[in-house]
């Protein structure tokens, strides 16, 4: 693409999550999500090929319509109680119907369905974009109304979105699509906790951008988007396919990997917060997900899939690409565990 | 008055059945035009007479004009009117369910004024519509740039998106 319009794409993907933070208006919040949608679009069509225009479609029109239900919501909460602050959003039916929005935002169950879809279309920096900064913003939106929403929906959002993201990945052998649905689950994690301890929604969302950061980078790094080309990454980049093993493991919430942190306190939470039940079906939906995810890693590296002789000896030439933010990414997402104290006093 | 704001709604309802009722987009452009005139036309007799024009400068005159003259580039040869037998079933069951809704809520209505006062700084006030903008040029100027920012955005990411030639996402063009 043209670097001009690159840079202004690109730029206003950093406008509208900033204004979209920086707001306290409605509206104002509103124009910043709207900006984001824009500024995504072309990235997304950027390999011409109509798959990526199918993706880009599904994405537009899904992301326009809960941008009009949330101007739907901010206009009626307006209307019914004249109060257009951000944190005031007082009357039931807006309330209810901006967490419906902000839910089809970020893709959560049951408004899932266009996650996976969208994602499989696009290549794999796009996907990374779409799944890491384009949550920042709606996520932000939610923190911030948690308190006025009726508590059951947002349970059932979560409990739905864990499940769905659990059950949905099973079948997949598309990885950008497991990716997916591994979103889904995460968020359903988000949601379920900011009615009781939003910061741990926020370190929820913290830990799972560098988890999908390092997994998404990964990818690319190996070109592989399906398991079977998973299966001959060991030859290519051995120690990329065990840090990539570990990370996803890490994605599954196993200690003493970065992952299990949020998983942890969020339980723990929960359990003070006299929600056993709850707790227990969360700690099951996440036992779905693992399951998908160890099966990658045994596909990866747990076993050698027949293949003829050469390919386990290709040349190991060095790559061209740049591996800083996948070291840093990856360190991030395999060894924070033990620094769970700092960062739970930097978020409290 | 009240005649003419009546007249102005029914208007309204049957410009919003006719585009609901699926012809073809030239036919259910026309019933946009109707709909955002009448609804224009409402929006006078509650009071609101810049929102009223601002509307029909940009929606009618700018939007619509634009698809009318992309719809034009999407032509059929024997397009869908309204007395053409899929559509006007759909015609007739959304006034059945229309007749149904106003047998429903049939109330008597007040003729109130749509436009919002408000205060700015504690000792003068601004009307809502037409104060609104004159205040997005004063002390809302991070708006305005914002607000120009956002066309000129629209405007890249439209031209990126209808590239032809194999330089772009639609091809044929």
């Amino acid at each position: 693409m043209n670097p001009y319009v690159l840079t202004i794409l690109l730029s206003s993907l950093g406008l509208g999550t900033t204004m979209t933070f920086a707001s306290s208006h409605w509206l104002l919040a509103w124009m910043g999500l709207e900006i984001n949608t824009l500024a995504i679009i072309p990235l997304m069509t950027q390999q011409h090929h109509p798959r990526a225009v199918e993706a880009a479609t599904k994405y537009f029109l899904t992301q326009a319509t809960a941008a009009a239900m949330i101007l739907f919501a901010a206009a009626t909460n307006a209307w019914m109680m004249g109060e257009w602050d951000i944190n005031n959003l007082s009357h039931p039916m807006a309330s209810s119907m901006m967490m419906a929005a902000l839910a089809l935002k970020i893709g959560l169950a049951p408004m899932h369905f266009w996650l996976p879809e969208v994602l499989q279309g696009l290549d794999l920096p796009t996907g990374l974009i779409l799944s890491t900064w384009q949550k920042l913003a709606p996520l932000a939106l939610i923190i911030q109304v948690a308190h006025t929403i009726n508590p059951t929906m947002l349970t059932l959002l979560g409990l739905l979105s864990a499940l769905v993201g659990g059950w949905g990945g099973l079948n997949q052998t598309q990885i950008r699509k497991i990716l997916g649905y591994s979103s889904i689950a995460h968020m359903g994690w988000m949601i379920i906790i900011s009615q009781y301890a939003p910061h741990l929604t926020l370190l929820t969302l913290t830990m799972y951008l560098f988890m999908t950061s390092a997994a998404f980078l990964s990818l690319k790094m190996t070109s592989t988007t399906n398991i079977m080309t998973m299966t001959t990454m060991w030859s290519k980049a051995p120690m990329l396919a065990s840090t990539m093993a570990l990370t996803l493991l890490s994605l599954g919430g196993l200690p003493p990997l970065t992952g299990f942190m949020p998983k942890w306190l969020i339980l723990q939470e929960m359990a003070k917060q006299q929600l056993p039940l709850t707790a227990t079906i969360m700690a099951m939906a996440a036992l779905l997900s693992l399951y998908f995810y160890l099966r990658l890693c045994y596909a990866m590296t747990l076993t050698i899939s027949p293949n003829t002789t050469n390919a386990t000896m290709p040349w190991r030439t060095y790559t061209t690409q740049s591996t800083i933010t996948l070291a840093l990414f990856t360190t991030t997402a395999l060894g924070l565990l033990p620094m769970t104290p700092a960062i739970m006093t930097l978020l409290t | 008055m009240t005649y003419l704001v009546s007249l102005l709604l029914i208007a309204l309802i049957i410009g919003l059945v006719a585009v609901a009722s699926n012809p073809a987009p030239y036919f259910a452009a026309l019933g946009l035009v109707v709909a955002a005139g009448v609804g224009c036309g409402v929006l006078i007799g509650h009071g609101g007479s810049f929102l009223s024009l601002v509307l029909f400068l940009i929606y009618l005159g700018g939007m619509l004009v634009v698809f009318a003259y992309s719809a034009a580039l999407a032509a059929e040869p024997f397009p869908e009117s309204w007395g053409d037998r899929s559509v006007a079933g759909y015609v007739l069951i959304y006034l059945l369910g229309v007749s149904l809704v106003v047998g429903l809520f049939w109330e008597d209505w007040y003729e109130g004024s749509w436009v919002v006062v408000d205060d700015l700084k504690e000792f003068s006030m601004l009307r809502g519509d037409v104060g609104g903008v004159a205040v997005m040029y004063s002390s809302g100027g991070g708006l305005l740039i914002i607000s120009a920012w956002v066309l000129l955005l629209t405007l890249f990411v439209v031209l990126e998106l209808t590239r032809g030639l194999g330089r772009g996402a639609l091809r044929a063009v």
